[in-house]
């Protein structure tokens, strides 16, 4: 059994703590479809992209351990670089929850006369295990609503680095593709963060802030 | 790395304001990793490989951190994709540090190919870079590059050889 994309993401995201911070995919239709129903809230880093976005949001976790970091990626972005379930599992911020949309297969490349290309996931590679063996505290492999439902429950109500794979079927939505690039999501997020947690990230060049003092009054 | 210059690294990710220190240790930086873990001032998050230890890195910086990458030059290869993906597609920046392997006085025959790739590499990938062969300008130069990073929101590195790891002034 799997469900439906757009349903579950639209599930997570009424259960988003407010305080939170996510890191995501950037393209296709995961990212797409997460940016329609946060109405693109700042607080997702729209950042992520093939075998770098656990990456990404073990690094930001790791920064900023008193925030919740959710992780939003699809399982051939997870296959592409198992080596971030391995640091995961190395460094476990219980500040860490990682969704992983798995649907079997290479969605956001089209389809061809054959149809979808299969993901490893599809036959037998089995992501949570994966996560398991590599020492990630918690793992669930999610496949039916009321499975999603508890361990969404679970995810926001303790703190314990879990990767949570959700079997998901293949098929679009529809929505509105995104019009931001790179550049305007990591400018979108970077002030967010540093309003939400009073820090500069990107600085005043020193030369620049020398003029300012040289011409304050007093 | 001489202990000597190793410790000249240090200074220089301290005096730079680097706290988030991810990499994988290679033979010649190893002892560079040891102090790194040992100081308080740095948070040590080591990778298994050096892309993952990248997208950490970056990770980082977007909560506020100041991070640096240290490795083997090899490593640059590997972590090649995702400093194309995130640095090139988006501008953030991490400071990397790399032993030159293959350079001029390498002893080891599989350090030669990292030593060709090393520099087109850092070129291709549009990453400024310092080569320090002395050890007295090792620490400075680690703070020139995080400099420079941090104003351009793009990664640059120091490829350190020479004198840094060679104590060959007999004639060895």
């Amino acid at each position: 059994m799997a469900l439906g994309r757009s349903d579950w993401l639209a599930r997570l995201a009424t259960a988003l703590p407010d305080d939170c911070l996510v890191m995501s995919t950037y393209i296709g239709a995961v990212s797409f479809e997460w940016a329609h129903h946060t109405d693109e809230h700042p607080r997702t880093g729209h950042l992520g992209q093939m075998g770098d976005v656990i990456g990404l949001a073990l690094g930001l976790a790791l920064a900023l351990p008193h925030r919740k970091v959710v992780c939003l990626d699809g399982d051939g972005s997870v296959l592409m670089e198992l080596g971030q379930l391995v640091a995961m599992g190395q460094h476990t911020p219980d500040n860490l929850v990682v969704f992983v949309v798995d649907n079997g297969v290479y969605e956001s490349i089209g389809w061809g006369d054959s149809g979808r290309r299969a993901t490893a996931t599809a036959d037998r590679a089995d992501l949570a295990s994966i996560a398991a063996s590599c020492g990630v505290p918690y793992t669930a492999d999610i496949s039916t609503q009321d499975q999603l439902d508890t361990e969404i429950e679970l995810a926001f109500s303790r703190n314990l680095c879990s990767f949570l794979n959700v079997r998901t079927e293949p098929g679009h939505s529809r929505v509105a593709p995104r019009r931001t690039d790179g550049i305007e999501d990591k400018y979108r997020f970077v002030r967010y963060v540093e309003q939400l947690e009073d820090i500069w990230i990107t600085g005043v060049p020193p030369q620049d802030l020398g003029l300012m003092e040289d011409q304050s009054p007093g | 790395m001489l202990q000597h210059a190793a410790k000249e690294a240090v200074r220089g990710l301290e005096d730079a304001g680097i706290d988030f220190v991810s990499g994988l240790p290679d033979g010649w930086q190893r002892n560079v990793h040891e102090l790194v873990e040992g100081n308080d001032r740095f948070q040590y998050v080591p990778a298994c490989n050096e892309g993952v230890g990248f997208s950490m890195c970056a990770g980082a910086w977007l909560g506020g951190r100041k991070p640096a990458l240290i490795m083997e030059n090899s490593g640059l290869r590997v972590a090649s994709e995702y400093i194309a993906r995130i640095s090139l597609g988006t501008g953030v920046p991490v400071t990397l540090l790399c032993s030159y392997r293959g350079d001029v006085g390498e002893t080891e025959h599989w350090g030669i190919p990292h030593g060709i790739v090393a520099e087109p590499l850092l070129q291709a990938l549009r990453i400024k870079y310092l080569v320090v062969r002395r050890v007295d300008e090792l620490r400075q130069a680690i703070v020139r590059a995080h400099r420079i990073s941090e104003a351009q929101l793009h990664p640059a590195a120091v490829l350190i050889s020479g004198d840094c790891v060679w104590d060959d002034r007999g004639g060895r």
